[in-house]
């Protein structure tokens, strides 16, 4: 059974989004998703700075067997990114709502297109 | 249509292994993890199960010089116990399967030809038999197959049957067939035997310790050592030569397919070769290779080795060891470098 922590907003593209207090969303991929991929042994993140609409492809997460495109689960533009996950990718298996988080964002938009844990859990049945 | 299942298939799902459609066979990618089993393997010990690959029997008067005909190898230079890897080609000297050799007899020989073209080879040898008097039986539904491969692997082999094994002979307990053969680099040994009795073995051996691994580990543990997956890295349209294979011939015996290959050999020709990725990333099969701008080939296998960390791959170019190439991925080129495998 995978863990759905029910203080986080998800997609049904099985990333999870995390409001701080200074206005920032940090974000990354479920446990549902880390193990569905298995061992990721390599990320692509985008560069600080880059902006992107709600459902772009902005990272990648390869396992031994095949390459995950990461979307955008809101609009807006990357304040951060994780670059442990450049020497430890397996951070993302370990840890997917710690310290294998992926990207902070800064939202342009209101994020109500985000589901609760309930409705996620919901889509995975 | 429904996909087989091997006399091992229920313990597989007991342990919670993501299965999946491997050439028509319901089969074990992974247990836990690909990377934890692949290490399991070059440190310790693990288990595969592989009953989905074939048996083909080939006997009679002429078994000898008909298997000497329809591969690479001079079966005639073959003792009892002996186990020869070699390649089954077409006219034109390509590649049709892989497979291993195993000699009972001068007149006795058993096959183990992939899962995905048993039936084809199966087809073949009946096309070219008639000239000779050879019986030849496909008894892949017989039999279980279980590679146990690792530094350990001897050591269970001891335990269970109190044998010892050297590489590429085969020794016999009862009906059970152990040949020391595998596709990890590894030492260890291939188990095979009637059905009923592949799932205490399969059992015995996880009791001793060995780990099961998935088709996903055995994938990349055959490609840190530059083994070839047929349909893969030859499809149908290579020679044994551009394979990199050229010690599977025996050039002093007349077989399909030597004439297409002593004529490639005197115009040359360049082998399949390693791949490796110098910058983070990981390779994939069909991956574009690029050399001074223009692309020359393609990726054939891919991944990345959980040992060094780095992607590796195979690919057909005509570029000397030690080149500095290109490989695309996702619209970025990336550098990479023509060596000599094995990768480990």
């Amino acid at each position: 059974m995978s863990e759905i922590p029910e203080n986080l907003s998800y997609t049904e593209a099985h990333e999870w989004v995390n409001p701080d207090e200074k206005g920032g969303v940090k974000v990354g991929i479920t446990d549902y998703a880390q193990d569905s991929l298995s061992d990721v042994v390599f990320v692509e993140l985008p560069n600080v700075g880059d902006k992107y609409q709600q459902g772009e492809v902005m990272a990648v997460a390869e396992s031994v067997k095949a390459a995950s495109d990461i979307y955008a689960p809101i609009s807006g533009k990357i304040l951060a990114i994780n670059e442990k996950l450049e020497e430890s990718p397996e951070l993302i298996n370990e840890s997917p709502y710690g310290s294998g988080w992926m990207v902070l964002m800064e939202p342009s938009e209101d994020m109500s297109a985000l589901i609760d844990a309930e409705a996620y859990k919901n889509s995975l049945d | 249509m429904p996909l087989f299942e091997t006399c091992i298939h229920d313990s597989h799902v007991k342990l919670g292994a993501k299965m999946v459609d491997f050439a028509g066979w319901h089969m074990p990618i992974q247990y836990t993890s690909i990377v934890s089993e692949h290490k399991s393997v070059r440190e310790r010990v693990g288990i595969f199960d592989v009953s989905h690959m074939g048996q083909i029997f080939v006997s009679g008067k002429d078994a000898s010089t008909f298997l000497s005909y329809v591969t690479t190898w001079d079966m005639s230079r073959l003792s009892e116990g002996d186990c020869r890897y070699c390649h089954i080609l077409n006219e034109d000297g390509q590649i049709i399967d892989d497979t291993i050799v195993y000699t009972f007899s001068s007149d006795n020989y058993m096959l183990v030809p992939n899962a995905s073209t048993v039936t084809k080879i199966f087809a073949w040898f009946n096309s070219k038999s008639a000239d000779f008097d050879v019986v030849i039986d496909n008894r892949s539904d017989e039999f279980f197959c279980l590679a146990v491969q690792g530094p350990e692997a001897l050591r269970l082999l001891r335990q269970y049957y109190n044998l010892s094994i050297t590489p590429f002979k085969l020794v016999k307990s009862g009906n059970i067939i152990i040949s020391g053969t595998g596709y990890t680099g590894e030492n260890g040994y291939e188990i095979m035997g009637p059905l009923s009795e592949g799932l205490e073995i399969w059992q015995s051996f996880l009791d001793m310790g060995a780990i099961p691994i998935g088709l996903g580990a055995r994938d990349t543990l055959r490609l840190e050592k530059g083994y070839l997956l047929s349909g893969t890295d030859f499809d149908g349209s290579q020679t044994t030569l551009e394979s990199g294979y050229s010690w599977v011939i025996d050039w002093s015996h007349d077989f399909i397919g030597k004439n297409k290959l002593m004529l490639q050999k005197e115009r040359g020709y360049s082998p399949l070769k390693g791949i490796l990725l110098e910058e983070r990333g990981v390779l994939r099969p069909g991956l574009p290779v690029y050399f001074g701008g223009e692309k020359i080939s393609k990726i054939t296998s891919g991944s990345l080795s959980p040992i060094l960390k780095r992607g590796i791959g195979l690919s057909y170019v005509d570029l000397p060891v030690g080149t500095s190439i290109n490989i695309l991925i996702r619209n970025k080129q990336l550098k990479g470098r023509v060596i000599q495998t094995p990768f480990l």
